[in-house]
């Protein structure tokens, strides 16, 4: 414990001994201007990869409008600054950094609502589209001096001291502060609930959002988060440079930086930070060539690709985000509070439901169109109970499950939850008040590990909010200690435990399976809805997994609704089975009354009576 | 009432050429799913070549545009052999980002060769426009949009009634089942990419025919136009393209014509999002839910 303090407290110190270093250099005067210049646009763009690897690195939306934030933030900041000119320059150069990241954020939030709405390479287009727009737009104003630009306004470099080295000294002071703010904002933030939320969308959207995860919501702050950021990143550009012209934040600026982005590695904060410092260096290096320097820089951009695909780092991170933890964790138990009893997530506290039905749908229907997919579904789950809900294929059964889980809005009917009525609610909110699943072809969120995987499910449990993720509050470590705590012991009773750390797309497929059930225990549910749980398992795995679901029901106390195709598993476990064909329960009733009703055999089982006997002797 | 035909005609005259370079895109996105940004620089390398060939090596104007076609189609081929496909099977971000350094890397190049500076197109059509009724119908116009229509018209019946169109649908639709039943998609690929890279340089001859300046810059903006053409119109269809192309181009005129000259890129960008917000697979595409 106290060497990982000292390893801490040492890189904490090393942080601060490069900026001593680097202040002294350009104050001294033994670092030109043309290098402390560099520095200061290195920390620029290192800004505007983080602020863009949030929303197409860790939230995985392709954005190729991220300089339209930047000349609204740089804008903003510079005609404040010129319209304050009795005031401090250090004052309402506050001012104007804050007001040009607000406007960004705003700006960013009206493009976001709609636009998150579309997917890749659409969302990509459609940023593109508001990124030039925006462009547009500041040409043909006043305000902004059009075409020519807005000239004059006061640069850090000369204003911040009357001194002119102490001037860019500073500067440099400030660039690089606010990069260390941003950056470690970004990764707290990350590796908090909110975090893993925004990471949960970019694995899988829908199991996300089944997860309990509020989607849209987290799309839009994480967008807004990084719009944000970049109309900072403007501000300070703006008040380095001098003068802005639209050209400065044209389409290919969108692409410089994303290009750092995904050379560092898409989802790697440390990948953006070592990209960014070398892909604004090298043509800087390569000055002295100066026609070939651009080629040269292009060529190694295809090379790298070609050769290193997912970028220097892929997702990972260097240990810097370990230190970062560590010191807030060294810096909260020295100076502000004692170390908090971990606190266990809320549970629900579901009222007693013995002897009564959880779950009540009546009258359900939905059209698509002129299809009827499925019509007047009646049924029921008691509580503790096993139900079975077969058919052939085609015949419903998944969309009854999207109707329960809130994917599709039902034409007609309703569903009951624990008495409340559920019809109308999104996914998250319906995953919240007790009703969880699993897919009929795995949707996990595959490059997270498998206790990660869980974590996200236990978001609805928790309560703490962004704030508290980022500065490290006593709530989050409570929490975060609580969920971990948890969410091994489900592991454990899976026998997963020594599998936690692994990627979930390492496990083999029966353990895919198994996580699937895990996470959808996570989120506490009353009722858990199994799609399929035995499809591509062999015999012994289904035998496995028949236990399994015997064991959650009375350990975790569920309802369970589950669709399956192998009969071996439905007459074993289920209690009661519905039998729906062409949109509508044809049967309803125990194991033996549906092996042997008339109706199922002919239109489902498709068997005679012989054949049937047999099925069941095995 | 003239004025508005006579814009209408320049839109449609602008659109057609836009339709041709969005065939391009549309063709490689729906058989790789790659936005090929490199494509609109392949407008610029046919421009100089068409330059070259005239006043360099002194060939007649008509074999100068055979020669940038050719060399346009083997360039399309190379590239995709050399840049793309080893990148097929990572994720799609990195293709995106190699496309956008070759893009990179022509203009560069170019810029080498040919330095920064604009050089006059060589060829012109000195044809006197047709007079209908106080409507003046160029020959130009008249050329560019037989020409785009009728290569349209024949690049559709190659992919729906030939083999080797049946086969590039089937690529696009599924690789690996394309692949399995004997397709060779390599072959298929390149081919699109052939097919592509022709229609750019000939798109090219237009352009240029139509703003008669070279640059090393030549091909991004009616690139990215042609783009946004064929993402209007939805991705991955030819018919989808045409029509995209055509709206863009109509909208863009009149878009200067009566609103202001210097947002018309503003009106086509919001005309874009808004119908990608109504429509979020394009005017022509079907949107495909995803299966829980």
């Amino acid at each position: 414990m106290r060497n990982r303090r000292n390893a801490s407290l040492l890189n904490f110190f090393s942080l601060f001994i490069i900026f001593i270093i680097l202040f002294s250099f350009i104050r001294s005067g033994q670092m030109n201007n043309y290098y402390s210049n560099i520095l200061v646009t290195v920390g620029i763009s290192i800004i505007m990869a983080v602020s863009l690897n949030i929303t197409s690195g860790l939230l995985g939306q392709l954005a190729l409008g991220h300089a339209g934030f930047m000349s609204v933030g740089a804008y903003t900041a510079g005609i404040i600054t010129k319209s304050l000119p009795d005031m401090p320059f250090a004052f309402s150069l506050a001012i104007a950094l804050l007001a040009g990241g607000i406007l960004a954020a705003l700006f960013g939030f009206l493009i976001g609502m709609p636009a998150l709405r579309l997917k890749g390479d659409y969302l990509a287009i459609v940023t593109l589209g508001f990124g030039e727009i925006i462009r547009v737009v500041v040409e043909n104003l006043n305000i902004t001096g059009g075409a020519a630009g807005l000239s004059r306004i006061t640069r850090m470099s000369r204003a911040l001291a009357v001194d002119k080295k102490m001037s860019a000294a500073i500067q440099f002071g400030v660039v690089f502060w606010l990069m260390v703010i941003v950056v470690t904002i970004t990764f707290t933030l990350g590796r908090s609930r909110h975090g893993r939320a925004i990471l949960s969308i970019r694995e899988n959207e829908i199991a996300s959002e089944a997860a309990g995860i509020p989607t849209t919501y987290y799309k839009l702050f994480a967008f807004t988060l990084g719009a944000f950021f970049a109309g900072i990143a403007g501000g300070l550009y703006a008040h380095q440079i001098g003068l802005l012209t639209p050209r400065h934040f044209d389409f290919n600026r969108s692409i410089e930086y994303l290009v750092m982005v995904v050379l560092g590695g898409m989802g790697s904060i440390t990948g953006s930070i070592v990209s960014s410092a070398i892909l604004v260096s090298l043509p800087e290096f390569l000055r002295g060539f100066a026609d070939w320097r651009m080629v040269i820089y292009s060529l190694t951009l295809i090379l790298m690709m070609i050769f290193r695909p997912s970028g220097l780092l892929g997702t990972k991170e260097f240990s810097l985000s370990k230190t970062v933890h560590k010191i807030q964790k060294f810096l909260a138990k020295k100076f502000v509070r004692k170390e908090r009893k971990p606190k266990l997530p809320f549970v629900p506290n579901y009222d007693v439901w013995e002897g009564k039905p959880v779950l009540t749908v009546e009258n359900l229907g939905i059209r698509f169109g002129g299809l009827v997919a499925a019509e007047n579904i009646n049924l029921h789950v008691m509580n503790d109970e096993i139900v079975g809900l077969i058919g052939p294929n085609g015949a419903g059964k998944t969309t009854v499950f999207n109707m329960l889980q809130g994917v599709y809005v039902p034409t007609c009917g309703s569903i009951t939850l624990l008495g409340k009525d559920i019809v109308g609610k999104s996914t998250y909110e319906i995953a919240s008040s007790g009703i969880a699943r699993t897919f009929q072809n795995i949707r996990l969120f595959k490059s997270m590990t498998v206790l990660e995987n869980v974590k996200v499910a236990f978001h609805t449990r928790m309560t703490y909010s962004p704030l508290s993720g980022i500065t490290r509050a006593s709530r989050y470590d409570s929490e975060e200690r609580g969920i971990d705590i948890r969410a091994r012991e489900l592991l454990h009773v899976f026998d997963m435990d020594d599998v936690a750390d692994e990627n979930a797309a390492s496990l083999p497929y029966g353990m895919q399976r198994k996580l699937e059930i895990c996470r959808a225990l996570a989120t506490n549910p009353k009722v858990l809805l199994l799609d399929e749980p035995a499809a591509g398992m062999n015999p012994t795995e289904t035998a496995e997994l028949m236990d399994t679901i015997r064991r959650i029901r009375t350990r975790f106390s569920v309802a369970i609704l589950l669709i399956e195709h192998d009969m071996s598993l439905v007459m074993g476990i289920c209690e009661r089975i519905y039998v729906l064909n062409y949109g509508h329960v044809i049967a309803e009733g125990t194991p033996e009354e549906i092996a042997s009703n008339e109706e199922v055999i002919t239109a489902y089982l498709g068997m005679s009576n012989k054949d049937n006997k047999e099925d069941k002797a095995c | 009432m003239t004025l508005f035909l006579s814009q209408l005609l320049n839109g449609i005259h602008v659109g057609s050429i836009y339709a041709l370079i969005a065939l391009g895109y549309t063709m490689v996105y729906g058989i790789v799913q790659l936005i090929n940004f490199a494509h609109g620089d392949i407008l610029m390398l046919s421009a100089y070549l068409v330059v070259v060939g005239i006043t360099k090596l002194g060939l007649s104007p008509a074999l100068s545009v055979l020669l940038s076609i050719v060399v346009a189609v083997v360039f399309g081929v190379i590239l995709e052999r050399v840049a793309y496909r080893p990148l097929r099977s990572s994720p799609r971000i990195s293709s995106l980002i190699t496309a956008i350094g070759v893009s990179m890397l022509m203009q560069n190049v170019a810029q080498l060769i040919f330095s920064p500076n604009p050089i006059p197109y060589p060829i012109t059509l000195s044809v006197p426009a047709l007079n209908l009724g106080g409507l003046y119908l160029s020959f130009t116009t008249l050329l560019t949009v037989v020409l785009s229509v009728g290569l349209m018209f024949l690049l559709q019946i190659f992919v729906s009634s030939t083999k080797a169109g049946k086969a590039m649908r089937a690529v696009s639709e599924d690789t690996g089942t394309a692949l399995l039943m004997g397709i060779h998609v390599n072959r298929i690929i390149s081919l699109t990419f052939a097919i592509g890279s022709g229609l750019a340089a000939i798109g090219s001859l237009l352009y240029c025919i139509a703003y008669p300046s070279v640059a090393p810059t030549l091909g991004s903006l009616p690139g990215i136009k042609a783009f946004i053409a064929a993402v209007l119109g939805g991705i991955g269809l030819i018919p989808g393209a045409m029509l995209g192309g055509f709206i863009l181009g109509i909208a863009e005129s009149l878009a200067k014509a009566y609103i202001s000259s210097r947002m018309s890129d503003a009106i086509v960008y919001g005309i874009l999002i808004i119908v990608l917000l109504f429509k979020p697979a394009g005017l022509l595409g079907t949107k495909t839910r995803e299966k829980v």
